[in-house]
């Protein structure tokens, strides 16, 4: 190796670090917040070295007065918004993956287009609508318009998993005399069950990360972490470790999911469009 | 991007037989068509109607009175909605070109294969992954002008920081947003940008290099032609969803100082939620659908317009 090729590798190496540093150096001082001791929060030289202490996390989940339910809440709505999501979603990928028919390019942009509408602006019209059904701070009103989100992004993931199952299996399938749902559920189906996993576990990160709808639709019983830590910001004056806390705990979930489905992260993010 | 498809689908078409059958597939979508025009037709015909009133549920539970075009009037007006709409405009624009450039500098970083790199791509997604109301709350700690990291490691390095604090001064809040939206998301560029590079076969920069061109030449004609579609659409989905934000700008500075950090999101979230201003809100929701619509489908017919689906 000469001298050359040594200093780019080096070279790399520091760019790697740096990398690591500004990207994930924040977090883990997050994470430290939440196990350090509260008066040392703000100590200037920060602090690195403390006894760490597990009372934020014991308020939380233990002995958390009237916030008990929100990590359950967060995976009532999370799971919820994955069981519902999937009826709607996999047929309609299924259908744009394996038929040809007219407008599918539009019918493509139009999901897309869903994402472009500020979910801000339509927090007062589903309260509206969600109060006249009789649905207000429910599971349910919550998971429901979750569905905006959520359906948009399954169809364009699933449908890329769909397209990579070979035709010539259906094809035989079709041969032999089995009906287009035969096919579907006992051949197309079984095969892309891994892009069926990976698809409700991203229905399950944007459904789990979400503020927004919570924010108005959830009552007090039934607020997910990310309201909780709201919570903790609006009410005890800035209570540091309680928010850092229920952060961390929010934050747990999506990491290992995009950590194990490393693989799948790509076409995830976007919307299948890419394969990865 | 690359042509490679194995399915056929004109071969499976169905069977001409029965109108079910014939509009099979139309069937098999309008489940969820159907799910999505009901949960998103009310919030627009909804916001439509209300913006011609006016209607506050601060003074009564019913709209007051039939106005016309007066909210709208009113806010384009606004000297706060202006500046929520400029600030929306630089945040997206700034943002999503700043998060490509830089994620494509990483990316061209990362496919240098060592050892261990890896690691680093594989760990570099994590800000992506946390909901953005928790990325608020994690640089309201870091930007603590009593004692956060970023607040000391410019102090330490003797840079002018603003006495009120990195977010509370006008001149330094917006960019202060800014730049936690560049955190979470250039390793969303950077990764998505390295997996698509991944897949420009090697044969092609090989003989462009044969040839004499120089890694700018090949980084410019070459690498990302190759990876336009990708990039066009991570694009346009991150120009689309900075312009919607509002849960970092709610936990970080509520908008201000004044309106240097007023966002349409923001904005529609006081409005709505705190003011109840339904019949001005609803004219701002209207007016923020009909620009990011104008924006999104100039740039797509211009961007998709040559592309085959």
């Amino acid at each position: 190796m000469n001298s050359r090729t040594t200093f780019y590798t080096a070279l790399t190496y520091a760019a790697g670090l740096l990398f690591l540093a500004v990207f994930i150096g924040p977090i883990l001082w997050f994470l430290a917040l939440a196990i350090r001791p509260a008066e040392t929060a703000f100590a200037m030289p920060p602090q690195l070295t403390f006894e760490p202490t597990f009372d934020a996390f014991r308020h939380i989940l233990v002995d958390p007065g009237t916030n008990a339910p929100q990590l359950v809440n967060s995976l009532i709505v999370a799971i919820g918004a994955v069981l519902l999501n999937l009826p709607f979603s996999v047929p309609a990928a299924y259908a744009l993956s394996r038929f040809k028919m007219r407008g599918k390019k539009n019918i493509m942009l139009w999901y897309l287009g869903l994402l472009m509408a500020p979910p801000i602006a339509f927090l007062i019209p589903y309260f509206v609508l969600i109060t006249r059904v009789g649905l207000q701070g429910s599971y349910l009103s919550m998971v429901l318009v979750l569905q905006t989100l959520t359906i948009p992004f399954s169809v364009w993931l699933m449908k890329s998993f769909i397209d990579e199952v070979p035709a010539e299996l259906e094809e035989a399938a079709r041969v032999d005399g089995a009906r287009w749902d035969t096919i579907m559920w006992r051949i197309t189906l079984p095969i892309v069950r891994p892009g069926i996993i990976v698809t409700s576990m991203f229905a399950f990160v944007f459904a789990w990360n979400n503020a927004a709808f919570p924010l108005v639709l959830s009552s007090r019983s039934t607020a997910t972490l990310p309201i909780g830590t709201l919570g903790y910001f609006a009410t005890s004056g800035v209570t540091w470790n309680y928010i850092a806390a229920a952060a961390v705990l929010a934050m747990i979930p999506p990491m290992i999911i995009f950590l194990v489905f490393d693989r799948y992260v790509v076409r995830g993010l976007t919307f299948g469009s890419v394969k990865g | 991007m690359h042509a490679i498809t194995l399915r056929s689908p004109q071969a499976l078409a169905p069977v001409r037989r029965g109108f079910l059958r014939q509009n099979l597939p139309y069937f098999l979508i309008a489940p969820s068509v159907i799910m999505l025009l009901a949960l998103i037709a009310y919030p627009l015909l909804f916001a439509l109607k209300s913006s011609f009133y006016f209607w506050n549920l601060q003074v009564g539970p019913q709209p007051l009175a039939f106005v016309g075009f007066d909210n709208y009037v009113q806010a384009l007006n606004a000297f706060d909605f202006r500046a929520a709409l400029t600030n929306t405009l630089i945040l997206s624009i700034l943002g999503a070109a700043i998060e490509f450039s830089l994620g494509l500098a990483i990316a061209l970083v990362l496919l240098k294969s060592l050892p261990g790199m890896n690691v680093v791509r594989a760990l570099l997604i994590l800000p992506t992954t946390i909901a953005p109301i928790v990325v608020g709350f994690l640089f309201r700690y870091l930007y603590d002008p009593g004692g956060g990291l970023v607040t000391w490691v410019l102090r330490s390095l003797s840079l002018p920081l603003p006495a009120e604090g990195i977010l509370g001064s006008p001149s330094t809040a917006l960019a202060a947003i800014l730049f936690v939206d560049i955190w979470q998301w250039t390793p969303f560029f950077a990764i998505v940008l390295y997996a698509s590079l991944l897949a420009v076969p090697d044969e092609i920069i090989e003989a462009a290099r044969l040839d004499r061109a120089s890694a700018w030449t090949i980084l410019m004609r070459i690498k990302l032609p190759l990876i336009r579609r990708t990039a066009i659409i991570i694009v346009m989905l991150r120009f689309m969803q900075i312009f919607n934000t509002f849960d970092t700008v709610l936990v970080l500075t509520r908008g201000g100082p004044g309106t240097s950090t007023r966002t349409l999101g923001y904005s529609l979230y006081e409005q709505g939620l705190v003011n109840f201003n339904v019949g001005l809100v609803s004219a701002q929701t209207w007016i923020a659908v009909l620009i990011v619509n104008i924006i999104v489908a100039l740039y797509v017919f211009f961007a998709f317009r040559n592309e085959e689906w």
